[in-house]
Order: structure tokens, then sequence, then C-alpha cells
């Protein structure tokens, strides 16, 4: 931590992160983001999104600015307008939805191969949500039929939750923001 | 040149677009699907008939619901899918005929019932569970069969005499025999007695079976609006029943038996119901009548009936696929490449877009708006059952069924576009650009004003200087037969013709006339022929010389030698006459173009 990182921190100003919610219609994203504010500032009904909302939260040491966007098809073209301004990715998987996996894949495949994240090193956090749902599929499982072992020049974690718990976000988020404080400014 | 190189050029463009989708892309679809699941050994033998796509829990994720009709040692069944996986089934008693999804009746939360059917009945299941059983009213019974049947419970009559009745009632009757006759009819003699032991205290009954089923919305087009159900029957009826008390809203009568469906509009504003008959005609019934309104015949059998919009899309036997209007009109034909098996309709309305699918024996789906081909699929199997829709949470879901009792499905990518020309065989695409015509000028358009104002006085004009020409012509023509300038002369008195040969190189040159008498009988005496020619090139040995008489039809060969006396290599014309003696005025003349003289005069 650089000696702005620490005063900034002592004085309460945290380092402003934007960091984009993705994934498909249904996967948790709304849910996960809702679990990560704080609880006096938690929604207790959650409906789907319509094209996207702006969450704040905040962490030790970081403020994030989170970009929820709408996972429905005619929404997910909106997504590749805010990759210039995203620092960092949360990509939502629904591990109980087998069918549509290769719909995650096919999404995940086009971000990573969009000119404005292609050559950039930005961290991906995987959510392999609804893992308490009977027949989901593990972590494992998921990032091998998401091919995520071919994602060479990103950082990226999967970690699995359940977000109506908030089980396992936290591992999730730790990592994040290890990744955007070592991440060069 | 230039076309045919041009052309040679888009040919291996067109080529190039083929073969370059080929390789990268082995299931052949133009990366078009995702697939989302294949299980080769599902065991789910099905048709499109018999599968149906609904929220059947109402928590905004659709389920595949399927009767299966069983194979071999598998029974028949109800099957419901959700996802890649089964959710639940249960025994069905008899093979289904169809089965659709619909909503019954207003309660909340909306969800829809199974209607299946399958002999003369509907079964219809609620939260997939048991809920009502339809049975179709009983049809008339032959008066004459009942008779015999009551002398066998009197036992008046043994069984063969009952078997000779009932066979002679087969023949003649115009009323069909029960089930149960015909049943009797088949067996073996030692097999009668028990039967008729078993059967004969029971009435007869007739019963039809249900051949196809569909729904009709019954007052609003809103998508989870209250449907009736419409099924047509072996007995050639369709039958329209309400959706809550399950009683015959309408009855109609076709000429022949219905095999497949489809049913559009409401019940209590205007409905359309066009059912593909056994006989191979397509009957339209409207709501104004129980009568077909419009027919279609069609050259073959139709295997598949889908609607687009306001047209009729019907897959023929014959391997094509046609187009009519909703009155019966013809619109196109084409072909497809093998016989299809099965066809569905893809209506994706997020995006506008309408086409059908049609599944073939050769292991591909392919993809047609109107009569242009968008894409095909390759299919590991050759599929019974097509149906496109919601499936899961995803809107452009395509499931299939194959003959080995597999289920596929695939999702359309969010991103992939059907281009009309895309591997539609034809002309190149480059056929249709448009060439770069100039603009019309004002003096283009100017004269096509004048032309099209003045067009009967110009016709006119042109007609008069056509006539003008005419007579010009034909004066010139009697000046000439007068002057007798022609090699032919065609006067009543001397008909003769001539003509001239000019042998050698030069500077000698012998010229024969051949002159001929061309009457019938008549011979002609007094002839003479002279010569007119430039004297400073050419001298004739005789420049004069007497005909004999000439009998009609023979040729007469007359002959002489001109010499060139020139060495400049000119040539001219050596004008000849036959003439008659004492007149002046030649019969006919003949004009002779002189050869250049090609070799030296003797010195
Ligand atoms: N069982 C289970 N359900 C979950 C979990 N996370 C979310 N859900 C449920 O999934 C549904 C969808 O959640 P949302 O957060 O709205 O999904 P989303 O990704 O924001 O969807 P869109 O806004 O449409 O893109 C809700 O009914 C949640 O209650 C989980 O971990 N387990
Ligand atoms: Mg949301």
């Amino acid at each position: 931590m650089g000696l702005f990182d620490k005063l900034a921190a002592w004085l309460g100003l945290k380092k402003e992160v934007n960091v984009l919610c993705l994934g498909l219609d249904n996967s948790g994203k709304t849910t996960i983001i809702n679990q990560l504010k704080p609880s006096n500032a938690q929604a207790q009904d959650i409906v789907p999104t319509i094209g996207f909302s702006i969450e704040k939260f905040k962490t030790s040491s970081l403020s994030f600015t989170v970009f929820d966007m709408s996972g429905q098809g005619r929404y997910r073209n909106l997504w590749e307008h805010y990759y210039k301004e995203g620092q960092a990715i949360i990509f939502v998987i629904d591990s109980a939805d087998k069918l549509r996996m290769v719909v995650a894949k096919e999404e995940l495949d086009t971000l990573l191969n969009h000119p404005d994240i292609k050559h950039r090193r930005i961290p991906i956090l995987f959510f392999a949500n609804k893992m308490d749902v009977r027949d989901a599929l593990s972590s494992v499982k998921v990032s091998q039929l998401l091919c995520l072992e071919n994602i060479k020049d990103k950082p990226w974690h999967i970690c699995a939750t359940n977000a109506l718990k908030g089980e396992g976000l936290q591992e999730g988020v730790d990592w994040l923001q290890d990744q955007i404080k070592t991440m060069k400014t | 040149m230039f076309s045919v190189y041009s052309w040679v050029l888009l040919f291996q463009i067109h080529i190039s677009q083929h073969s370059g989708r080929l390789f990268p892309d082995p299931s052949g679809d133009g990366g078009k699907w995702l697939d989302a699941h294949y299980d080769p050994v599902a065991g789910l033998y099905t048709f499109s008939s018999c599968v149906d796509l609904a929220d059947l829990s109402g928590d905004g994720e659709s389920r595949l619901v399927a009767g299966d009709l069983g194979c071999g040692a598998s029974a028949m069944k109800l099957k419901v899918y959700r996802g890649t996986a089964l959710m639940s089934e249960s025994a069905l008693l008899d093979l289904p005929s169809g089965l659709v999804a619909f909503f019954m009746d207003l309660h909340q939360p909306r969800i829809p019932a199974v209607a299946v059917a399958s002999g003369p009945c509907i079964y219809v299941y609620k939260n997939l569970r048991p809920y009502f059983k339809f049975t179709l009213p009983g049809l008339e019974v032959n008066a004459l069969e009942q008779d015999v049947w009551q002398q066998v419970r009197e036992g008046q009559i043994d069984q063969l005499t009952l078997k000779e009745m009932l066979e002679g009632i087969r023949r003649k009757a115009d009323v069909p025999l029960s089930v149960r006759s015909l049943h009797f009819l088949s067996l073996e003699t030692n097999e009668m007695d028990q039967f008729i032991q078993l059967h004969k205290q029971q009435p007869i009954r007739r019963q039809t079976v249900i051949t196809v089923i569909g729904t009709l919305k019954k007052s609003t087009a809103d998508e989870d609006g209250v449907s009736c159900l419409v099924i047509g029957t072996e007995s050639c009826d369709v039958y329209v029943l309400d959706p809550e008390a399950f009683i015959i809203l309408s009855k109609m009568s076709l000429p022949s038996v219905p095999t497949l469906m489809d049913v559009t509009g409401q019940f209590d504003v205007e409905f359309r119901i066009t059912v593909a008959c056994r006989n191979g005609n397509i009957y339209i019934l409207r709501r104004e009548s129980d009568k077909p309104k419009y027919c279609i015949e069609l050259s073959s059998h139709p295997v598949g009936l889908v609607r687009v919009a306001k047209n009729v899309v019907v897959g023929c036997t014959d391997e094509s696929l046609q187009g009519f209007t909703q009155k019966g009109k013809k619109l196109w034909r084409t072909l497809v490449p093998a016989p299809i098996t099965t066809m569905a309709s893809m209506d994706l309305p997020t995006r506008g877009f309408q086409a059908v699918l049609v599944g073939l024996a050769n292991c591909e789906v392919h993809l047609y708006r109107d009569k242009n081909l968008l894409s095909s699929i390759k299919t590991p199997d050759a599929v019974t059952s097509v149906c496109f829709g919601r499936y899961g949470r995803e809107d452009g879901a395509l499931i299939m069924t194959t003959r080995g009792g597999g289920l596929m499905v695939k999702i359309l990518k969010r991103t992939a576009t059907f281009d009309e020309r895309d591997s539609a065989p034809g002309p190149p695409p480059a056929q249709s650009v448009r060439l770069n015509v100039p603009k019309k000028t004002k003096l283009y358009v100017d004269q096509t004003l004048r032309e099209r104002e003045n067009g009967t006085a110009m016709h006119r004009a042109f007609q008069m200087d056509l006539s003008r020409m005419r007579l010009a012509a034909a004066k010139a023509y009697v000046k000439a037969l007068e002057s007798s300038m022609a090699p032919v002369s065609s006067s009543a008195a001397e008909p003769l013709k001539v003509n001239a040969v000019v042998q050698g190189l030069g500077p000698s040159f012998k010229l024969t006339l051949n002159i001929q008498n061309t009457a019938a009988a008549r011979p002609v005496l007094n002839l003479a022929v002279s010569f007119l020619y430039d004297e400073k090139l050419y001298r004739v040995r005789t420049p004069y010389l007497r005909v004999p008489l000439l009998v009609p039809g023979l040729v007469y060969p007359l002959q002489t030698f001109v010499e060139c006396t020139s060495d400049k290599g000119v040539s001219d014309i050596i004008k000849v006459f036959v003439l008659r003696e004492g007149r002046s005025a030649p019969l006919l003349t003949a004009h002779i173009n002189m050869p250049v003289s090609e070799g030296l005069p003797l010195a």
C-alpha cells in the first residue's frame, strides 16, 4: 500500500473502483449486490432488472460503484457500452441452469473478445451462484463448461455462492479487492 | 467477352462462399445455434403434434411436455422435461394422437392445463395431475347390426349365421359396423363362442377417434387468455369444445378425415381452422359456416402444415414445400432435398422473425422463409418432432426429438441473423445488384411524352410512308420489267431466262450464256444476242450471236471469247442483250461483272 493509499484510508477516503456485474438474467446479480450492501440499505424485494442500475458498497479499503446490468436477452447489447469504464468484472452464473450454460459461455466469449476488454488485464470474478439448489453444478464443473482455463491474460477467480444467504460472497470480494490494489494505478 | 469473364468470377465467389461455410462449421448451421443439450438415449419417441412448451409451474420457466408413444418395451407416457432433465412422467392409457397446453380458466396463478388426445378421449391434466376426461359422443349404430346381436342374445342364431349376417351388413351398409362386430369377424371359429359369451350382453357402441387437436382462444387474443380445444375426428368432423364445461360449442364437417390442423383467431370473434385431410386436400373452415369455405387441392399428400402470418405453408410427400394464401391461392412451390418428416413454425416475435422449420429424412432440418432456404442444421439422426419456442428462460429454443428416441435442444444465438440469400442455391447475389442506369434525360422524357400523346398520328404517318415506299418499289420494278433490264423476261410472248458464266484467268475469257425458254409449250424463234462493253478494255470475238430456235425447257449454252486489252488490272461490266430481230428494245438484259485479268496479253 502506497503512502497516499494509507493516508486516504486513514482519512476515510477510499479508492473508487467501477465494477461491471454481468451474467444471464435470473443468475442472481442483483441479489448478490444487494447482499454486499450494508444491511440497512438492502432491498427486500428483488425484481428483474430493467436496463441497468448503479449500486455502491464499500469494503475495508475500496469504494465500489457497481453497474448491475440486466441479463435479459434484449438488454445484453447494453453491456458493451460500459466496458471502457469498468475496472473489474463480476460475472454471475446460475449453476442450476444447465441448459443455458452454453448461452453464458457464448456471452462470456463475446465479452472476452470485445476490443475494450481483449487486451486489458482486467480482473474477472466468477460467482457460480445458487449452489444451494439441488442438482446445481459445482464451481469446478462450471469453470470447465465455460472453459475458464483458457483465460490466460487476465486474473480470474471462481467461487460457489448462495446469494440468498450470502455464502461465498466475501471470499470473492476479498480476492477482487486484492487484485484491484495490486493493479498499477 | 467481358460478361463471360465476370460470370466466371461471380461463380467462383459463389463457390468459395459455400465451401468457406462448410469447413469450420461441422453442424452446418452457419454458427447460428448453440448446442444446449443432446441426449441420444432419452427414450422419447414422439411427433410434432404431441409436444408443446408451457410454463407449467408458473415460475417463468417453460417446460417441455411430450406424449411419448413408446417403442417396443417402453410404454406410452406423458413426460415433462425441465431444462436438461426429465422432471416427471406418468403412464398414458392409449397412444396419444395429439397434445396441447392451454389455459382452461382464469384462476391465478396462470398455470396452463395439458390436454392429451388419445382414442375417443381427451385427458386433461392440471398441475400434472389427471383432472378431467372428455369422451366424444358415440356415433349412430347400424340398426341391422343391432338386430342381429339382439337375436344372438336371445339364442335365435348361431355363431356362423352371425358371421354371415355381419359380413352381409358390412358389404352394403352405409353405417359402418362397430368395432365389436369387426373384431368378431376377424376371429377364428374356435374363438367365436367365447367372444360372443363375453360381449353379447353389452350394448353396441360405435366410437370415433381423435386424429388432431389444437387450441382456439375463446374471446381475447391475450397470450394467457382462455382457450377452447379444437379436435378433428376419424368421422370427418371438427369440434370446438368449451374449456370449462367441456360441452361442444360448435361442430363442423369435412369431406375427409383431418390429419393436420392449424387454428387461428378467437372463437367469439372470428376464426379460421385450416385442416389437411387424408384425401390430399386442405380445407379452410370459418366461423360462419359448418362446411369448408375454401379448398386447396394438392398434387400429393400433405405431411406438414404450418401457418406463417396469414399464409399457410404445406409440406408434401413429393418433397415439395408450397405456400398458399388464407383463401387457398397458391403463392409458390419449392423443392426440398429429401422426404419431409415433420414441420413446425419458428416464430420469434421479439425479433419480428417468422419462418418454417422442415425436418428431413436425410438428417437435416431446414429453415425456410417463404420459398427461400435461410439455413440448415445437421442432426445426428432424422428428426420426428420439431418445436420452437420458449424453453426454460430462453425464448429462442429449438427442441427436436429423433427417430431413435434422442432429445436435442439448440438455442438461437442472440446475434444470429438470417440472410435471405444466405445459402439458397440460385443466382449469385451480385446478380441482384442494381446496375447504374443513367438518368433519363429531358430529351428522352420529352420524346416519350410526345410519343405517348401523338401515337395515333405517328402511326398513320408511318403507315403512309410505308405505302409510299411500297408504291415506289413497285413502280421501279415495273419499269425494270418494261425496259427488260432484268435477266428474266416474263412477257407472255417470250418468257426467257438467261445466266452468264465467265471462265478463265485472262486476258482471254470464255463467256457462256445459258438461255432457257421457260414457256410451257411454245418455242421461241428469231432471237439474237449482242454485247455492250468498253471497247478500250475488252474485245469480244463475236459481238453478235444468232440464237437458234429455243425448245421450251432446254438450256442452250452460247459461247464466245472475250479478250482483255488492258494491262492496268482494271475490270468492267459487260452488258448482254437478248434481242428480237426487228425490234430495238431488248427482251432482257444481263450484267456480267468481269473478273480482273491476271495474265499478260500476248505481245
Ligand atoms: N436458490 C437460490 N436462488 C437465488 C440465488 N440467488 C438469486 N436467487 C433467486 O434468483 C432469482 C433472480 O435473481 P436476480 O438477482 O433478480 O437475478 P439477476 O441476475 O439480477 O436477473 P436480471 O436482473 O434479470 O438480469 C430471484 O428469485 C432470486 O431470489 C441463490 O443463490 N440461490
Ligand atoms: Mg438484476
